[in-house]
């Protein structure tokens, strides 16, 4: 079944083609980062208007790289649920359209469900159940996935997501926009130990986080080297930072997959393509012998093929939209 | 040529249906917030109404706006994916020209207005009325109601959706005699103007086509009011 997958919940307008819920045939993603840089984060208004623009050709782009047409689409998948509401809106109308016009079934997506699919779509061999932790600069969750499509909340962050501290660390540090893939750059000539920095709630029982005393704690460490005129280390501060949240990140993770016994976990979103926070996850999850699966480096970032995977295995369930499908920006994610 | 028209600028989903000047159906649906969930339903029911199914329409309009923006991003977004995905052609058409369609048995100049959100915001646009048909003059005006008096020199006919209220103020403001009529930009306006244009060989590149907002986003507008200051 030749699934088409639209994705315009914040940033990037993506259309996929996924056969069967596994094979990528195309994805293609116009990015806005251009509009981003600009204005140093994402104005829901701008983001709306673009989407606007690019649906058309990112949609007729990947009919083409996958040698298809829309007679041949079985089913549109489309983010429906969770984030910005003028973005959200541009993909269903759209989604909604080629449903109406072309008989198709048509299914709304938990853009947070996408995320747990790319893991899906990179490994078919991922086993169930496992923790997840899926994270990026909207959300932080820590997810105990018992089977596709069945999950259970574990913890989420009480204040800002992880992107979210490095867009925003990043910025206090005059650096570039998205600050994850920049200080990631810049943590690889820093020293990780050159400040202790606090890794909030780590040893507190619940699997929730908090970020944002963190962010403090960076702040003032930048801005007491400020007040004594000493040198700005910018490369340490960029690594130290990293390491406790990376710290915080896998210790909260190790934490769950012991309260639930399992014996694997996957870590999605934008912020799994950390090449610290990997390489971390992989060393600790070899020691207690857990398998950790990432996505593909393309399907990290929101993308449309993660929602055409997710719609397929939904449909598989029964599970279909009808014409009246709207938008929720911000409802929590069932199954 | 049957075409289907649609707009969603306003707090309505406008959904009508002609065959050339011919009105088949021409619905006005209440819409709100829900002005997506509603949109495909409506564009179904008011093709029932005119014993027609999709596959039997040959063209499509839309409303451009410009009206609320997240509303004719759902309007514009619909009308150029059904027509990407039926394969038929699709025409813009400015809503305030759909206005001032609506109101073209007027003898007079008509003023098309559009409130535009906030209190005494406008968009609006000064159209000839001629034969059957409406040709706008000079430019877009977006700006506050009282500023229309530059716009106006003569006997006018305002239409539109609050026109009685906007009139009165020009009426106060310059002492021109202002009429008003009540006039919405109808789902058939649209089909009948994107009719017209369809049938003289000018559609619209269906995946550029976009909205026709007549304002700048503020964050843009601030960004480019910061540069100037800079450069
Ligand atoms: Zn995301």
């Amino acid at each position: 079944m030749l699934v088409l997958g639209i994705e315009t919940s914040c940033d990037e307008t993506s259309a996929a083609l996924v056969a069967d819920g596994k094979a990528i045939l195309s994805s293609t993603i116009a990015t806005q980062l251009d509009l981003l840089r600009k204005y140093g984060g994402v104005v829901p208004e701008i983001a709306a208007r673009r989407h606007t623009e690019l649906i058309g050709y990112v949609i007729q782009e990947a009919l083409d790289t996958a040698g298809k047409t829309l007679d041949d689409i079985e089913a549109v998948a489309v983010t429906s649920k969770q984030g910005l509401i003028g973005c959200l809106l541009v993909g269903v109308a759209a989604a909604k359209s080629i449903s109406y016009s072309k008989q198709v079934p048509l299914i709304g997506v938990h853009h947070i469900e996408g995320h747990i699919f790319a893991n899906r779509l990179s490994h078919p061999d991922l086993p169930v159940p496992h923790v997840c932790l899926t994270v990026s600069g909207g959300h932080t969750m820590l997810l105990y996935v018992e089977n596709d499509c069945q999950y259970t909340l574990l913890g989420t962050t009480l204040d800002d997501a992880a992107g979210e501290a490095f867009d925003k660390i990043a910025k206090f540090l005059g650096l570039d926009f998205p600050g994850g893939p920049v200080i990631d750059k810049l943590s690889r000539q820093g020293d990780r130990k050159a400040f202790n920095f606090p890794r909030p709630m780590i040893r507190s029982k619940t699997l929730d986080f908090s970020f944002s005393g963190l962010k403090t704690s960076v702040i003032n460490a930048f801005k007491n080297k400020v007040a004594r005129n000493e040198a700005l280390p910018l490369a340490d501060i960029a690594a130290s930072f990293q390491e406790a949240v990376v710290d915080v990140l896998v210790g909260k993770t190790m934490r769950a997959a012991e309260d639930r016994g399992v014996t694997a976990v996957s870590v999605t979103g934008g912020v799994s393509a950390n090449s610290r926070l990997r390489q971390v996850f992989e060393e600790t999850c070899k020691k207690r012998g857990i398998d950790v699966f990432f996505p593909n480096l393309s399907l990290c970032t929101d993308n449309a093929a993660m929602i055409a995977a997710a719609g397929y295995a939904r449909m598989k369930l029964g599970e279909v939209s009808d014409l009246r499908l709207n938008v929720s920006p911000n409802v929590p994610l069932e199954g | 040529m049957i075409v289907l028209g649609i707009d969603t600028s306003d707090y309505a989903n406008a959904v009508g249906v002609v065959d050339g000047d011919k009105v088949l159906a021409d619905a006005a649906y209440a819409a709100k917030t829900d002005s997506l969930e509603q949109i495909l339903a409506n564009i179904e029911s008011t093709l029932q109404s005119a014993g027609l199914g999709l596959k039997d329409i040959e063209g499509i309009g839309v409303g451009l706006g410009p009206g609320s923006w997240t509303g004719i991003r759902v309007g514009v977004t619909v009308g150029k994916m059904l027509a990407f995905s039926t394969g038929k052609p699709v025409a813009g058409v400015p809503t305030l020209e759909a206005l001032a369609y609506a109101a073209r048995r007027e003898s007079s100049l008509i003023c098309a207005v559009i409130s535009a959100g906030t209190k005494d915001t406008v968009y609006a646009a000064l159209y000839r009325p001629e034969s059957g048909v409406v040709g706008r003059i000079g430019e877009y005006y977006v700006g506050d109601v009282k500023g229309l008096t530059a716009l106006l020199s003569g006997p006018a006919v305002m239409a539109g959706n609050g026109a009685q209220a906007y009139s009165r103020i020009i009426r106060q403001e310059s002492g021109m005699n202002i009429k008003a009529v009540e006039a919405a930009p109808g789902g058939a306006s649209i089909a009948c103007l994107a009719s017209q244009r369809l049938e003289r060989g000018e559609k619209d590149d269906v995946l550029s086509l976009t909205p026709l907002y007549l304002k700048e986003s503020t964050a843009k507008a601030f960004v480019n009011k910061y540069k100037s200051r800079h450069t």
